[in-house]
C-alpha cells in the first residue's frame, strides 16, 4: 500500500495538480485574449508587480491594516501551508531518497510548531466563518469542506510525525490526504494559489494604468 | 393582473456573453473571506447588516442567475433590481478591498444590462435614456435650445464682460466644452460662468451643438449599447471640429 501511494498515485496527483493547474492558466489567459479585451486595453507590468507585492506582503494594503487579527492569521496560515510541507526534513529525504534531489529543511521542532500554528490558524478561520455575520451570510459547505481537506494532510502529517495510534497506516491516510488536496487544486477556488497573480495583475493595471489609483 | 412575462432568452444570451475570463475566475476564486464587507458605505450605514455586504450582493444577483441559467421568476428579478439598483452604487470600492482585486462593481453593471431588457431599470433612468436617443442629451433639450440659451448667456453678460463669446461649432478650436445637460435646461448661468473664465483665460473653446451632454445615465441603467451610444457622439464631435481636447464640466 505504502508503495502505491507514494508510487503511481503520487505520479498521478502531482500529474492532475501540475497539468491541470497549467491548463487552468492558460485557457484563463485565451480566453481572455478572446472575450476580455478590456484587460489588455491597459495592462501595465508595473502596475501589476506593485498590485501583487502589496497584496503579498502582510498588512501591506488598507484592508488588511483594517483587519489586523484576520490578516495576521492568514498570513500565518498561508505561510505554514506552503513552507512547512516543501520544506519538511522527512519531505526531502523522500525526495533525496527516489529522485536525488537536496534542499534545504527546517528543523523537525520548527516544523513542528508550525504545523500548530496551522492547525490553530485554520481553527480560527473556521470559527470565524461561524461568529462572523458578514463571513458566515457569504459561507458555504464548500467552503469548510475545502478547509477540511487543506487541513488533513497537517492533522495527519502531525499524528504520523508523534507516531500516535498506528504509525504505518497514519502515514498512508497522510499521503492519501496529500494527493487529495493536490488533486482537489485546480478544480475548485484553491486555484487562487495561482489565479491570485492574474487578476492582481488585471486589477492593479485596471485601476492604476487607466486611472492611477493605487488598489492596495 | 398578470405579470409580466421573463424574456429567459435574453437573459441566456446576455449571461453568456458577459462571461468571459475575468467573470469565469472571479466567481470561481472568491474565498467568502468577508474582507469587502467593511469598504461598503451601504453595509456600513446598515449597522453592518450582513445583506450588504458587496460579495452577497453579487451572489444573489449574478451568482443566482448562472445557478438557474437565467430561469428566474419575475419576483425574483424584482429582488435583484432592488439590490442592483438600490444597494449598490457600483462605486468600486470593495474592488479595492479584495484580496483577489474582484471587480464587484462590473459584475453588477452586467447585472443592471439584463435587468434593463426585462424593463427592471428604473423609470426615470429610463426617461433619460430616452432623451439621449431622441435628443442627444438626457433632458429633452433641442438643438435650438441649446443655441437659444447659449445667445441667451451671451445678452445677459454684455454689460459685466463685452465681448464675451459662447462659440458653437466653432471649428479648430483647443478646446471642446461639454456639460451636464442639466446646465442649459435649469442652470444656463453656470454655462454663463464657464464662458467668463474661457474669456478671460482667452482661451480657444467651442461647444459642439451636437455631442454636448458629458453625461452617462444610459451607463447607470445598465443600457449599454446607449451608454457607448453617448461617448461616442462626444468623441465624434470633437473629432469632427478638430479640437485638441474635450473639457467635462463639474
Amino acid at each position: 500500500m505504502y508503495e502505491f501511494v507514494t508510487g503511481p498515485l503520487a505520479w498521478v496527483s502531482f500529474g492532475i495538480f501540475l497539468v491541470g493547474m497549467t491548463v487552468k492558466t492558460v485557457s484563463v489567459i485565451r480566453l481572455a485574449l478572446k472575450k476580455d479585451k478590456v484587460v489588455f486595453n491597459h495592462f501595465s507590468l508595473g502596475w501589476s508587480l506593485r498590485s501583487i507585492f502589496h497584496w503579498l506582503v502582510p498588512f501591506g494594503s488598507r484592508s488588511m491594516r483594517e483587519k489586523p487579527f484576520f490578516t495576521a492569521v492568514t498570513f500565518i496560515f498561508h505561510t505554514c501551508l506552503l513552507v512547512t510541507p516543501v520544506f519538511l526534513l522527512s519531505h526531502n529525504i523522500l525526495w533525496d531518497e527516489r529522485w536525488d534531489i537536496s534542499w534545504w529543511s527546517l528543523s523537525e521542532r520548527l516544523a513542528d510548531y508550525m504545523t500548530v500554528l496551522f492547525i490553530a490558524a485554520a481553527i480560527v478561520m473556521i470559527f470565524r466563518r461561524l461568529v462572523s455575520p458578514e463571513v458566515r451570510i457569504v459561507t458555504s459547505a464548500s467552503d469548510y469542506l475545502l478547509l477540511a481537506v487543506v487541513m488533513a494532510p497537517f492533522v495527519t502529517g502531525y499524528f504520523a510525525y508523534h507516531q500516535w495510534l498506528r504509525y504505518d497506516t497514519m502515514l498512508i491516510i497522510h499521503i492519501l490526504c496529500g494527493e487529495i488536496m493536490l488533486i482537489v487544486i485546480p478544480f475548485t477556488k484553491l486555484s487562487h494559489m495561482v489565479l491570485f497573480f492574474l487578476t492582481r495583475a488585471h486589477i492593479g493595471s485596471e485601476m492604476g494604468n487607466r486611472r492611477g489609483a493605487a488598489t492596495w | 393582473m398578470a405579470e409580466p412575462a421573463v424574456n429567459t432568452d435574453i437573459i441566456r444570451e446576455k449571461l453568456a456573453a458577459v462571461k468571459g475570463s475575468r467573470f469565469k475566475t472571479w466567481l470561481q476564486i472568491c474565498a467568502h473571506c468577508g474582507y469587502c464587507a467593511d469598504s461598503c458605505f451601504f453595509y456600513l450605514a446598515h449597522d453592518k447588516d450582513p445583506k450588504y455586504m458587496p460579495a452577497y450582493k453579487v451572489m444573489k444577483t449574478l451568482g443566482r442567475l448562472y445557478e438557474k441559467k437565467g430561469k428566474v421568476s419575475r419576483t425574483e428579478l424584482e429582488e435583484m433590481a432592488s439590490i442592483a439598483y438600490g444597494d449598490c452604487t457600483a462605486c468600486r470600492r470593495c474592488t479595492l478591498y479584495c484580496p483577489f482585486g474582484i471587480d464587484i462593481a462590473v459584475m453588477m453593471a452586467a447585472v443592471r444590462g439584463i435587468l434593463c431588457t426585462q424593463g427592471l431599470a428604473p423609470e426615470n433612468l429610463m426617461t433619460a435614456v430616452q432623451s439621449y436617443y431622441d435628443f442627444g442629451n438626457q433632458m429633452s433639450v433641442t438643438t435650438e435650445d441649446f443655441v437659444d440659451t447659449c445667445n441667451w448667456m451671451v445678452e445677459e453678460t454684455e454689460e459685466e464682460v463685452p465681448g464675451l463669446k459662447i462659440p458653437i461649432d466653432q471649428p479648430g478650436a483647443d478646446l471642446m466644452y461639454t456639460i451636464n445637460a442639466r446646465e442649459a435646461k435649469f442652470y444656463p448661468q453656470d454655462i454663463a460662468e464657464a464662458a467668463i473664465i474661457f474669456h478671460a483665460a482667452g482661451e480657444s473653446w467651442t461647444f459642439p451643438s451636437m455631442g454636448w451632454d458629458d453625461t452617462n445615465l444610459a451607463m447607470f441603467a445598465g443600457e449599454m449599447k446607449c451608454a457607448a451610444r453617448n461617448v461616442k457622439m462626444v468623441y465624434d464631435a470633437a473629432k469632427k471640429l478638430g479640437a485638441k481636447r474635450i473639457g467635462v464640466s463639474e
